[in-house]
C-alpha cells in the first residue's frame, strides 16, 4: 500500500492502468473522461487530489491527438485541483518519432497509401518493388494483375523512356514525374484512399499537387519541442516514459524526464525463450538503432549484425527506392531483430526478408513499442518474421487477436516500480541497470 | 516597422478551408502553401511550402465538430512550425474558440480547459489571437497576448434589418447568460426583449424553462452565441410558441450543430435557424432546409487587414464590412 498517491488513467490504455494499480495495491482514481457531443474532451476527477502526488498514465497510441489533449486537460485539472505534484506517465511518447522523419531530395515526407491487397496475396515488399539488380520481381509484376501491375508497368515504361529524352538528367527527371502524375490521376485509381501516410515508406508523395513555392525547399514541422512544451505548460512536473525514440528528446523538457528502458525485458525474453541464444545474432534493422542493438548483444555476449538502408538513389528514376544491405554474417543462424518502435513495420518486415534471403534459419523481431498502425498486422502475418515480441506500452489485445506471431511482454511492473520509487524519492537508476 | 515591407501570410488549417478561401479572396491574397495530414499512426504532420521568414503570419483554424482535438493539435503544430521558421508575428485566427465553454471551475477539480487552450497557444508561439463571439469575454484574460474578440452582431443586425422590415419582432435570449448579447441587439434595433430562464441539470441536457416578457403575436428572434446539440433552442422555441409567438427564428453565431442537432431542428417549431460560417457546416444545409448562413469572412478579413496595418479594429465591433 502506497499512501498519498493518486493514479489517474487516461482512456488510451485502461488495462495498463489497472495492472499498475493492482501492483501498487491502490485503486485507480475515479474520474469521468469522455467527450462532449461536439468532440471536446470532458474530464472530471471524482476523488480529491489536494496535496497528493498524482501520476497520470496515458499512452500515445490510437487517437493520438485526442489522447494527448485528454492528458493535458487531466494534468491541468489536477493542477487547479491543488495536486502537490503531477507526473505524466507516457509509456509511448506521442510524436516522439517525428524528429527523424526521413526526407527525400525535396525535403518532403515520403508516403504510401494503404494498400488494399487481401491477406493471402499480401506482399510485404514495398509497392512498387525495389527494382534493384538481383531482387526478384514481386507477385504484382509477375502476374501483371490489377493496379499494381498496371502502375508498375507504366512506371517501367517511363523508366525505359527517361534516358531516351535527350539532354541530361534533369529533363529525364521531369518527364518521369509528369508521367507518374498522370498515372496517379487515372480514374482507375482505387477510390478508398485514406488520408494517411507513413514515415518509413518510400513510394508516393501524399499529394502530388503539393509543390513548394519556387525557390523554397519545403520542410516538415517537427512537433517534438512543442509536445514537450505543451506538457510542461499544462503543469506536468515530471515525465516518466519508456524507450524514447531519441534520447535527446529528454533535453526538450525543462522538467525531469525518466526514460525507462525496455531492454531488460527484451533481454530476458531472449535468454528464456530463444534456444541456444548465444549462437543467435542480434540484428539492428537500421543504422539508427545500432546502439540499442549492440547494447543487448554486448550484455548477452551475442554476435551482432546491421542492416544498412541505402537511401541514396542510384539513378534519378530510382529515387523512391531504399535498398538494404546486410553487414555481418547470419547464414544458418537464428536472428533477433531489435528496434524501438514498429509502426507500419515496413522496416522490420523488409529486414526479415533480407535476413531469410541471407540464410537465417529463424527471425525474431523484438520491438518495444508495437504501434502496428495501418496495414502492419497483415504485413507481418505475410512476412518472414517468425515471432514478433512487443511490450504492452500500447494496447495489444486487438493486435494479438489478429496476429498469431505476436507475443506481448508486460511493462506494468516496470512502471509500477518506477512510480513507487519516484513517489518515495528513491533512486530509479537501478531500473536502468540491465546488466 | 522596418524598411522591408512584410506581408500577410494566411495559412489555413484543415478544419475550414472554405472560410479561409473566402478570407483570402477578400484580402486579395493566396493562401500560403501548406499541407497537413495524418500519419497512419494518427499523428499530425504539417509541411510548410513557402518561406514565412519575417512575415506577418495569420493561421486560420476553426473547430470542425468531432475533430476538435485534431484541429487544435494541427493549429499548435502550424504555429510552432511558423515560429521555428522565423515568422515576425503569428496571429491565430480562431473564429470559434475551442473549449470555450469549459471556462470556469464550476465544480471541484473541473478543468479550466479554455485557460489550458490559451496557455497552449501562447506556448506554441502565438503572438496574437483573433476570435469571434467568445462564449465568455473573460477568456480574453486567460491570454498574456492581445486577443481581438470580434462580434458577429453587426452582421446579425444587418440580416435582421434586411429580413424583417415591418414585422413586430422581439429579441429573446434563451438563457440568462445571453441576456446582455440579446439586449444589445434589441437596443440597436429599438425593439422589445424577452428572456427564457432555464435549469440545466447536466451538460447537453436541458431542464424546465420559464419565459419572462411578452412575445404574443410577435416574431420572436432567439439570439445566442452557439448552437451545439440545439436542445436549448428547440425547447425555447416551443416555449415561445406556447406563449403565442407568431413565428420563431433563431440566430446563433457558432452553428456547431453536433450530435442529433439537425433532427432536433427539423422537428422543432423554429421557422429558420440562422448561423454564421465560423464553423464548417458541411452538408448540413442540405439536411436542414431551415438553415441560413451569414457570411462573416468580410469581418475576419478586415480584422486581419487592420491588424496587419496597425489600424484600429474597434470599428468592426459596430460595423460589418459590406
Amino acid at each position: 500500500m502506497v499512501r498519498n498517491i493518486v493514479i489517474l488513467g487516461g482512456n488510451s490504455h485502461p488495462k495498463l492502468v489497472d495492472s499498475v494499480c493492482s501492483i501498487l495495491s491502490i485503486p485507480p482514481c475515479q474520474r469521468i473522461l469522455s467527450s462532449f457531443s461536439v468532440g471536446e474532451s470532458r474530464c472530471e476527477i471524482k476523488d480529491s487530489v489536494r496535496g497528493k502526488d498524482v501520476y497520470i498514465i496515458q499512452s500515445g497510441g490510437g487517437k493520438v491527438n485526442d489522447h494527448f489533449m485528454e492528458l493535458c486537460i487531466m494534468i491541468s485539472a489536477c493542477k487547479t485541483g491543488s495536486a502537490k505534484r503531477v507526473t505524466a506517465v507516457l509509456p509511448l511518447f506521442p510524436y516522439s518519432r517525428q524528429p527523424d522523419i526521413p526526407y527525400n531530395k525535396a525535403g518532403a515526407p515520403l508516403s504510401k497509401q494503404p494498400s488494399s491487397v487481401p491477406n493471402g496475396s499480401y506482399t510485404f515488399d514495398s509497392v512498387p518493388a525495389t527494382p534493384a539488380p538481383g531482387i526478384p520481381k514481386s507477385a504484382g509484376l509477375a502476374n501483371g494483375n490489377g493496379l499494381d501491375g498496371l502502375s508498375k508497368r507504366l512506371k517501367g515504361a517511363t523508366i525505359a523512356e527517361a534516358p531516351a529524352s535527350t539532354p541530361p538528367v534533369i529533363n529525364g527527371g521531369d518527364t518521369y514525374f509528369k508521367k507518374v502524375e498522370e498515372v496517379e490521376s487515372t480514374p482507375t485509381q482505387a477510390p478508398s484512399i485514406v488520408r494517411a501516410f507513413t514515415t518509413h515508406d518510400y513510394e508516393k508523395q501524399p499529394f502530388k499537387n503539393f509543390q513548394a513555392k519556387p525557390g523554397y525547399k519545403q520542410w516538415v514541422a517537427q512537433a517534438g519541442t512543442l509536445v514537450a512544451d505543451l506538457l510542461t505548460c499544462s503543469g506536468a512536473d515530471h515525465i516518466i516514459t519508456l524507450d524514447l525514440h531519441d534520447p535527446q528528446y529528454q533535453g526538450f523538457f525543462d522538467v525531469p524526464v525518466d526514460n525507462l528502458y525496455g531492454r531488460p525485458l527484451l533481454k530476458m525474453y531472449i535468454q528464456q525463450n530463444i534456444p541456444n541464444y548465444k549462437d543467435a545474432v542480434v540484428v539492428s534493422p537500421d543504422a539508427g538503432g545500432a546502439k540499442r542493438a549492440t547494447a543487448i548483444a554486448d550484455s548477452l555476449n551475442m554476435d551482432f549484425a546491421l542492416i544498412h538502408k541505402e537511401r541514396r538513389p542510384t539513378k534519378i528514376t530510382d529515387r523512391q527506392n531504399a535498398t538494404m544491405m546486410l553487414v555481418g554474417d547470419v547464414s544458418g543462424r537464428v536472428c533477433v531483430l531489435v528496434d524501438d518502435l514498429a509502426d507500419t513495420s515496413n522496416t522490420i518486415t523488409r529486414a526479415a526478408k533480407l535476413l531469410k534471403k541471407e540464410g537465417a534459419t529463424m527471425v525474431y523481431a523484438l520491438v518495444t513499442h508495437g504501434v502496428l498502425s495501418g496495414d502492419a498486422i497483415s504485413r507481418i502475418n505475410a512476412s518472414a518474421i517468425d515471432k514478433l515480441v512487443v511490450t504492452n506500452s500500447v494496447p495489444q489485445d486487438e493486435h494479438r487477436r489478429m496476429c498469431p506471431k505476436l507475443e506481448v511482454l508486460d511493462i506494468a511492473p516496470a512502471f509500477a516500480e518506477s512510480i513507487r520509487r519516484v513517489h518515495h524519492g528513491e533512486s530509479i537508476s537501478v531500473l536502468f541497470q540491465y546488466e | 516597422m522596418g524598411d522591408m515591407a512584410n506581408e500577410i501570410k494566411l495559412l489555413s488549417g484543415n478544419s475550414h478551408p472554405s472560410l479561409a478561401k473566402a478570407v483570402a479572396d477578400r484580402l486579395g491574397i493566396e493562401i500560403a502553401k501548406t499541407m497537413s495530414l495524418n500519419y497512419s499512426n494518427q499523428e499530425t504532420s504539417v509541411t510548410v511550402g513557402e518561406s514565412v521568414r519575417d512575415e506577418d503570419v495569420f493561421i486560420l483554424q476553426s473547430t470542425a465538430p468531432n475533430n476538435i482535438n485534431d484541429g487544435v493539435m494541427e493549429l499548435l503544430i502550424m504555429i510552432h512550425a511558423c515560429r521555428t521558421a522565423s515568422a515576425r508575428r503569428i496571429t491565430a485566427v480562431i473564429p470559434n474558440f475551442p473549449y470555450a465553454r469549459q471556462d470556469k471551475k464550476d465544480k471541484s477539480r473541473a478543468p479550466i480547459s479554455a485557460k489550458l487552450m490559451a496557455n497552449m497557444l501562447v506556448t506554441a508561439g502565438c503572438n496574437h489571437v483573433i476570435t469571434m463571439d467568445l462564449h465568455a469575454s473573460q477568456i480574453q484574460g486567460f491570454f498574456n497576448v492581445p486577443v481581438d474578440n470580434l462580434y458577429a452582431e453587426p452582421s446579425v443586425l444587418r440580416w435582421i434589418r434586411e429580413n424583417f422590415t415591418d414585422e413586430d419582432i422581439v429579441i429573446v435570449s434563451p438563457d440568462a447568460g445571453g441576456a446582455k448579447r440579446a439586449t444589445s441587439i434589441a437596443d440597436r434595433l429599438d425593439r422589445g426583449f424577452a428572456l427564457i430562464h432555464k435549469e440545466r441539470p447536466r451538460p447537453n441536457v436541458v431542464g424546465r424553462m420559464v419565459l419572462v416578457g411578452d412575445v404574443k403575436d410577435k416574431v420572436a428572434i432567439l439570439v445566442d452565441d452557439m448552437a451545439d446539440t440545439c436542445g436549448t433552442l428547440a425547447k425555447a422555441a416551443q416555449v415561445l410558441q406556447d406563449n403565442g409567438a407568431k413565428e420563431v427564428v433563431a440566430i446563433v453565431t457558432h452553428g456547431i450543430l453536433s450530435g442529433d442537432a439537425i433532427n432536433i431542428l427539423n422537428n422543432s417549431c423554429l421557422s429558420r435557424i440562422v448561423v454564421t460560417n465560423t464553423v464548417p457546416l458541411g452538408d448540413k444545409q442540405d439536411q436542414c432546409k431551415k438553415l441560413r448562413v451569414i457570411d462573416v469572412s468580410p469581418t475576419i478579413a478586415e480584422a486581419i487587414r487592420r491588424t496587419h496595418n496597425g489600424e484600429s479594429v474597434s470599428f468592426l465591433f459596430t460595423h460589418a464590412p459590406v
